[in-house]
């Protein structure tokens, strides 16, 4: 099956930040390689789930696809057209937006909730009067009363209201695109549900795509389409949500997946959880990422990297279990 | 959808500004030294209608007179003028000469520190180096040199003092900036497209400005002593212009007929410079600003 | 360590080379040139030309400073336009009183300023603490050339206990250690330590305070602030810090003991740069401001260094 067109396509992202210490005459600088070349596709109207340990890169992954930090390689498209080529910086950031995680420091603290939503709209040029207008009509649609909420200052705000706020000030853009990095992930758990049920009325009715960033598998589980698991600045799997969830290929997935808690006793897998922390990505192992961890790794991942093959509709895993061929002494197994 | 929403009336809550005065008003002793502030700031405005003398008038028969002779309410100087006039009258130079210095240095340092900050990179590299060689000066050391070499006057006075305050504001600027860049509310402004300028000015400006003012305020009261200082090592103001700094110097071989009446400049200075002090004490409070 | 002392090394020299290129500078801000003040108004334009060109003074400026730089780093400082001698000999001399001046301030400044901020931060809110730290805000905002004339006219003029100028008996300008020597150091070195005093106690007592609201001082504190394992832990402590700001405001004192050097006749630097400007002596001046922001500079680099031996956790990047 061919998938439809997409909306954001990523091409071989690469960012690799150069710490300034230790780099004593001759010798090479360190490097930290914090995204280290993914590739996937964004299907319109769909919300993506990016999910992994911290520190893998999903924070990095997300900075540099709205270009705040700027990418060693690889290319952004949005809606086939390169990101810097095709289409300006600015015209770019109109329709792929972002909703930080710490509603705190993303609010400006000097600014009244107004104003914070009618900035960017005036920077694409709408009038002032207009920009204000659309305030208070977002807020109304996010479920503040612009009466009350419109004049205050972010410090005055529950966590849940400055979130609401966030998410207004994204969507003033009219966006088409939204990145929501962590986006609720600092909320109490019942604020949570509000706020993901905001989300997906509000994705039904500005017709938003989601790329949506979390470490916490349940509630990508629920608002996800298609889920895409990384480690260590790569992307292990990504697949339809409910078939990674239910039969997850690479290891390391199924290891992340059993360390979830679940209310239901029968499915409660047995596989052992995960031992030890991830590696330093200042020097990465080898092969595959992931095989210092693995309760599979043979030779052969200590030495080859995993090409991404699929299996079933849109669904890749990067590992050599299940690649025949590679090598690996249960390869081409269905895991 | 925009036209159907009327602009709402809403509450609006009080500024940061507001909240700043209201915490200001609770440090009595900032209060305290505002006023005294105000009273020689009208000093000086008013000086012409307070002053009961001409300033630089004298006469040689009545000089050096002591405190409380009438008619010399606090006695006379070396050339026979009136102290209490040219008190009052040394007020106008002498703020201007402490308080226009830092506040030239403060827009030229804030634009310096604030762009390094924001640029960051190779360009604050070279930027804070070039400040460090001007911080390897001790402040004092610096504004003589720099007007000792250029020679007296009140210009080349009011330059060498600035060149002195740029340097400790800008560092102050940038690491504010540096800190302030980072935060979210300013990537998520620059992720709406805004140029880097807009950014800064609606972004960076309202949050950093705070800090840099507070620091700027506790200068003045180093700058009043510097540019007295000048002025009483014969630079600076020259004679026969009434300033509390170059009457301290002229007054200088009157300490052994008239030493009360030699001391009464250096009182002046010492007050405003100390009323300086604590208006920026309290401000520092008022605007919660952390060492 | 060793990478940490030669990185700090290194970042001082281009420090050092901007320090030495605004001294250069400052000669060429004064309107004119260097001897524009010292020939004689009607001099004819053939000697003016002849001295321009004996000065170098007619070459261009990356070539003149490129000069006037190979012959610093020997220890030629260039001649005194007003005496005649070399400027390095007059500063050697007065560097000296200076030494002297700036010790004795510093030692007084740090001592009582030390205490004052000691107590405070111990007994922080405190009626003591109240009162050290009205102090340090009249430290720091007294103008100290005017306190040292306060103290002229009350223990000179009026009192008669103690010599108001000069660093010796009879004007003697060279310094010796004897009781006629000390009691000429008095005022001058009181009126300097103010200078310090403020910072230091300042900064003692936030750093004393700081110790002692710590969770692991808790412990301790539990029995009591007066016992003696308390005392030791914060002295300890705060020891380190303490001693980094002494040695700053030793070197700032050096630099700025101008004025008050002036007040009461100090023959030291400051003194000599107040001389300088008078009779417009560029090279002097140029001279003793290099060797003072130098001493600056060097003296910071130590202290970074003795800072980060005893502390490693500081190495300030």
């Amino acid at each position: 099956m061919r998938s439809p067109e997409p909306i954001l396509s990523i091409q071989g992202l690469k960012k690799h930040f150069k710490l300034p210490t230790k780099g004593f005459f001759g010798r090479e600088k360190p490097v930290v390689r914090a995204v280290d070349g993914i590739t996937f596709d964004v299907i319109p109207g769909e919300t993506l789930g990016i999910v992994g340990e911290s520190g893998c890169g999903k924070s990095t992954t997300a900075r540099l696809i709205i270009d705040l930090i700027h990418r060693d390689a690889g290319a952004i498209l949005f809606e086939g057209k390169a990101m810097g080529e095709a289409l300006s910086p600015k015209e770019y950031r109109r329709h792929v937006q972002m909703v930080f995680q710490d509603s705190f420091a993303s609010l400006n603290p000097r600014m009244i909730v107004r104003d914070i939503i009618a900035f960017g709209p005036m920077v694409h040029g709408m009038p002032q009067k207009e920009a204000e207008e659309l305030a208070y009509s977002l807020l109304t649609k996010v479920g503040l009363d612009p009466a009350r909420f419109a004049g205050r200052y972010p410090h005055e705000l529950s966590g849940g209201q400055r979130q609401r706020v966030n998410i207004a000030r994204a969507l003033a853009f009219r966006p088409k695109v939204l990145i929501l990095d962590e986006a609720v992930s600092a909320l109490d758990k019942s604020v949570e549900a509000q706020v993901l049920n905001l989300l997906t009325d509000l994705k039904a009715e500005f017709n938003l795509t989601y790329l949506f960033i979390s470490h916490d598998l349940n509630v990508v589980r629920y608002i996800s389409d298609r889920v895409m698991v990384m480690y260590l600045g790569e992307c292990v799997e990504i697949g339809p949500v409910d078939e990674v969830y239910a039969h997850p290929r690479h290891p390391y997935t199924r290891a992340l997946l059993s360390a979830m808690p679940s209310m239901d006793p029968d499915k409660r897998t047995m596989e052992p959880p995960l031992a030890g922390d991830p590696p330093n990505p200042i020097n990465p192992p080898p092969g595959c990422r992931f095989h210092t961890r693995c309760r599979f790794a043979e030779d052969v991942c200590g030495t080859v990297s995993p090409v991404p093959t699929v299996r079933g509709s849109m669904h890749f895993a990067a590992c050599h279990i299940g690649t025949p061929g590679s090598g690996h002494s249960r390869a081409g197994e269905t895991t | 959808m925009a036209a159907t929403v009327l602009p709402v009336p809403f509450e609006r809550s009080p500024g940061y500004w507001a909240n700043v005065w209201r915490r200001f008003r609770r440090e009595k002793l900032a209060v305290f030294a505002g006023c005294v502030l105000l009273a020689i700031l009208l000093m000086a405005i008013f000086a012409p209608y307070i002053a009961p003398k001409d300033p630089t008038f004298g006469t040689m028969l009545r000089r050096l007179r002591p405190i409380g002779t009438p008619g010399f309410p606090l006695g006379s100087d070396e050339l026979g003028r009136d102290m209490l006039s040219r008190l009052i009258y040394g007020a106008r130079l002498s703020l201007f000469m402490g308080v226009v210095p830092v506040f030239i240095a403060f827009f030229i340092g804030s634009v310096i520190g604030i762009a390094a900050g924001y640029i960051g990179g190779a360009f604050n590299m070279v930027v804070m180096r070039i400040i460090d060689v001007f911080f390897a000066f001790p402040s004092v050391l610096l504004a003589i040199a720099l007007s000792g070499a250029m020679g007296a006057g009140i210009t080349n006075g009011l330059i060498s003092l600035t060149v002195v305050f740029i340097p400790p504001i800008a560092r102050i600027a940038e690491s504010v900036t540096t800190g302030v860049r980072k935060l979210d509310y300013v990537e998520a402004a620059r992720a709406s497209g805004a140029s880097a300028f807009t950014v800064v000015r609606t972004q960076v400006l309202g949050n950093v400005i705070g800090p840099i003012f507070v620091y700027a305020t506790s200068l003045i009261s180093v700058s009043m002593i510097l540019a007295s200082g000048l002025s009483f090592l014969g630079l600076g103001v020259r004679p026969p212009e009434p300033e509390w700094g170059l009457m301290l110097n002229t007054l200088r071989t009157a300490i052994y007929v008239q030493p009360w009446v030699a001391a009464l400049p250096g009182l002046f200075i010492f007050i405003t410079s100390i009323a300086f002090n604590l208006l920026s004490d309290g401000l520092r409070t008022a605007l919660d600003v952390k060492d | 360590m060793l990478f940490y002392l030669v990185k700090r090394v290194l970042y001082t020299l281009p420090v050092a080379f901007g320090v030495s290129i605004v001294c250069f500078m400052l000669v060429h801000i004064a309107p004119g040139d260097p001897l524009t003040s010292v020939l004689p108004p009607d001099a004819s334009a053939q000697l003016q030309q002849e001295m321009r060109r004996l000065y170098g003074f007619d070459r261009p400026y990356y070539e003149q400073f490129l000069r006037w730089f190979g012959r610093a780093l020997q220890g030629d400082l260039g001649t005194s336009i007003a005496t005649g001698r070399s400027v390095t000999s007059e500063l050697v001399k007065a560097m000296g009183n200076t030494l002297i001046l700036a010790a004795f301030a510093t030692m007084i400044g740090f001592v009582l300023g030390g205490l004052f901020g000691f107590v405070a931060g111990y007994f922080r809110n405190s009626f003591i603490d109240r009162f050290a730290s009205l102090l340090s805000v009249i430290g720091v905002s007294v103008p100290h050339y005017w306190l040292g004339m306060v103290l002229v006219i009350i223990f000179s003029a009026q009192l008669g206990w103690l010599p108001a100028t000069g660093a010796g008996p009879g004007g003697s300008s060279d310094w010796a250690w004897d009781w006629a020597h000390l009691k000429h150091v008095v005022l001058p070195a009181i009126t300097m330590s103010v200078i310090p005093m403020g910072i230091v106690a300042r900064t003692i007592r936030a750093l004393v305070a700081d110790i002692l609201s710590q969770e692991f001082v808790g412990g301790l504190r539990a029995k009591g602030l007066l016992d003696l394992g308390v005392f030791k832990h914060v002295v300890k402590n705060a020891a380190p810090t303490a001693l980094a700001v002494m040695g700053l405001q030793f070197g700032y004192l050096l630099g700025g003991s101008i004025l008050i050097e002036t007040v009461f006749s100090w023959p030291g630097t400051g003194f000599l740069l107040g001389n300088a400007i008078f009779q417009r002596d560029l090279p002097l001046l140029q001279g003793t401001i290099l060797v003072l922001a130098m001493f600056f500079v060097v003296l910071n680099l130590i202290v970074d260094l003795v800072q980060s031996a005893i502390d490693p956790r500081i190495q300030r990047s």
